[in-house]
């Protein structure tokens, strides 16, 4: 599904991801932790098409699209969903209509009617009920005045309308409630299919008692320096992120 | 800058053939009055950025071929607005139409009621100097009026230049309320200049929500003046909204003289290439306690020029002022150009009194996010710039409107959007 080969990619000049390969097969959840800084969010960012990080070397290969030459919304089309670690307020714009766009945006790329607006509904009442949220978050602004806790959970519904192949999420868990961390946590595991392919992206092992995955890695000053089971994220909530940093140096 | 100067032997020519009424004795004094203090220039402080060079040059044109006044062509209400519509045509109107009105509201010739006309702002002795005649719209004591009130402003400008002047004086007695939608349309390819005076008077506990739309053509220059002024717990809501028209200028001049008055108003200005809008208010609250609140938000494209100038002045004495202003633009390119300014002048001193002025372009992060949510670039800029703007049309208080508003705004953003990309 994903292939990442020897990727390099900077911010501004300065290096982040400094030769990084991953390999995410459909129907696999891959989860990569790593300590603040080291590279995680530009990961995902660098798959989503974020035009501030600029790959310098390596390959990003998709269902053997080079993902590279896309667009972000092109991207997006092609069934790749980013939930972000911070979702933008975009007051004014309609949460309805941002899913609706979205999901139409992908349907005619697909070659699909667009969806109309009964069928919408319904689907996204159903969805919402599923992750415990009010309808009437239809009918806010993008995010606008929301909790941090019902700014995820608005991702992970964006996410369960998409239906996304591959879903990158960006510290999706970081900042919730037990209520909220399940509620993530069924969106993801619903979502889990052996056509699709999620990489969780987090700091901590917490999400992962609640979705089990298939891999986890670590990352460290812009590399993969351990990869293994879900022991492995286990191992790390105990012996603490110096222990990679130790390891990798070592 | 040389400004130029009014034809005045020509002026003064088309002044004298107009058809003597009881405004000539006013016409005659404006006609003075701009001998001495001729039109405004670009050193005065208040028209430092709009320069009405070319307006003068098209009332020379106009006054240099005749000072006709073009035959009353047809035009309709705009499509679906529920009101009872006044057309006035190249400032002229029909007679018949001041017959059907609905119980409480009487429309008379400003010819038949008013001798002397006020003085509505650096341009209003223009307009009254060659005003053919006015209309005086007066809604009675405690009358509720269910339907707007509508002023179709129309002018067709076809061979050469054309000059008109609209005049309408609106007086709400004590405790009335009642709608008004002021629409500017035009058509033809000549060049035109219309220059609007309205007057707006609220008596004790009136209430008044006016929203005016401005849609005039590429090729179409304009100048109003709203004179406006609250009596004790009078109530305004406005809304202005400018979506064509070539060189635009606005003023907005709300008088607060009376405690418990409270004025909200505010507008939306499209500015493409070629085109000059300058919304230009000034509130002046001479007692308290009282309330003025005013938000402004512009959308340039191209090499667009916009001006806002919000002046609230709180006079001595005027204890319990509420007066806030905003005003935010939109620079879709990075040849358009707003200068914008608050002004607050405070003599008093219990006031609660705010400003906030912001020029941005669109939000990177938020275009990033919606393109990660498949929208294009277009789309994720077009819905972006809609929601700026649909701020303005959702504190607009004709109800009705909105739909109109939303598909008039909607069109001419795609209009500044292409704009801009080409």
């Amino acid at each position: 599904m994903l292939q990442i080969k020897d990727i390099h990619a900077s911010i501004g000049g300065s290096e982040i991801l400094r030769g990084l390969s991953l390999d995410v097969a459909a129907g696999e959840v891959h989860a990569i932790m790593g300590p603040n800084g080291s590279g995680k969010s530009t990961l995902a960012q660098v798959v989503a098409g974020h035009s501030d990080y600029e790959v310098t070397a390596g390959s990003v290969t998709y269902k053997d699209i080079d993902l590279l030459e896309l667009e972000p919304e092109e991207r997006a089309r092609e069934g790749i969903f980013l939930g972000f670690q911070y979702p933008v307020e975009i007051p004014g714009v309609n949460n309805a209509v941002l899913l609706r766009s979205a999901l139409n945006a992908k349907r005619k790329h697909q070659g699909l009617e667009e969806i109309d607006a009964f069928e919408f509904l319904k689907l996204a009442k159903e969805k919402m009920a599923m992750l415990g949220m009010d309808p009437k978050f239809l009918n806010r602004g993008v995010n606008e005045g929301f909790s941090g806790g019902e700014k995820k959970r608005n991702e992970i519904l964006q996410m369960a309308m998409l239906e996304p192949s591959l879903a990158i999420l960006d510290e999706t868990d970081s900042g919730l409630d037990i209520d909220a961390l399940r509620a993530v946590a069924e969106g993801v595991n619903t979502l889990r299919s052996p056509d699709r392919a999620i990489v969780l992206v987090t700091h901590y092992q917490r999400l992962l008692d609640y979705v089990e995955p298939d891999q986890v890695h670590v990352l460290s000053e812009g590399r993969i320096v351990r990869s293994g089971d879900k022991s492995l994220a286990l191992e790390l909530e105990d012996k603490g992120y110096d222990w990679v940093r130790e390891a990798a140096n070592g | 800058m040389k400004s130029a100067t009014l034809e005045f032997d020509a002026l003064a020519a088309a002044v004298g053939a107009l058809p003597e009424t009881a405004l000539s004795a006013s016409r005659q004094s404006a006609l003075e009055q701009l001998r001495r203090r001729g039109m405004p220039g670009v050193r005065e402080e208040d028209w430092k950025y709009t320069d009405v060079s070319t307006l003068v040059d098209i009332t020379n044109t106009w006054l240099a071929s005749g000072a006709r006044v073009a035959a009353a062509a047809a035009a309709e209400p705009a499509a679906g607005i529920d009101a009872d519509w006044f057309t006035i045509v190249n400032g002229q109107f029909d007679e018949a139409q001041l017959q059907t009105l609905p119980e409480g509201v009487t429309v008379e010739r400003l010819s038949s009621n008013v001798s002397a006309l006020p003085s509505l702002g650096r341009l209003g002795e223009l307009n009254t100097a060659l005003l053919h005649d006015g209309l005086k719209i007066s809604v009675d004591k405690g009358v509720v009026l269910e339907r707007p009130i509508g002023l179709l402003l129309f002018d067709q400008a076809d061979d050469g230049a054309s000059v008109s002047q609209v005049r309408v004086d609106i007086e709400l007695a004590p405790s009335s309320s009642a709608a008004f939608i002021e629409h500017q349309v035009s058509g033809g390819d000549s060049d035109l200049y219309a220059n609007v005076a309205i007057r707006l008077a609220l008596g004790d506990n009136a209430s008044a929500d006016y929203v005016r739309i401005q849609d005039r053509g590429p090729q179409h220059s304009q100048t109003g003046y709203h004179g406006i002024e609250l009596g004790c717990d009078a109530r305004l809501r406005q809304a202005s909204f400018d979506l064509g028209g070539k060189l635009v200028r606005d003023d907005l001049v709300v008088n607060i003289a009376h405690p418990g008055a409270e004025a909200e108003f505010g507008g939306l200005y499209l500015v493409g290439d070629g085109q000059h809008v300058d919304n230009h208010t000034r509130v002046d609250h001479r007692v308290g306690p009282a309330v003025s609140r005013q938000e402004y938000r512009g959308i340039l494209a191209g090499k667009a020029r916009g001006v806002w100038n919000g002046k609230a002045i709180v006079h001595e004495g005027a204890d319990g002022t509420d007066a806030e202003q905003s005003n935010h633009n939109l620079l879709l390119s990075q040849s358009a150009e707003i200068n914008a300014k608050p002004e607050l002048e405070i003599y008093a001193d219990d006031v609660k009194c705010s400003h906030g002025t912001t020029v941005g372009q669109l939000d990177e992060n938020a275009l990033y996010y919606l393109r990660t949510r498949g929208l294009d670039i277009d789309e994720a800029r077009q819905a972006l710039t809609r929601a700026f703007a649909h701020a303005i049309v959702g504190r607009s208080p004709i109800e009705q409107l909105e739909e109109f508003l939303l598909g008039e705004i909607d069109r001419r953003l795609r209009d500044l959007l292409r704009e801009d990309v080409a």
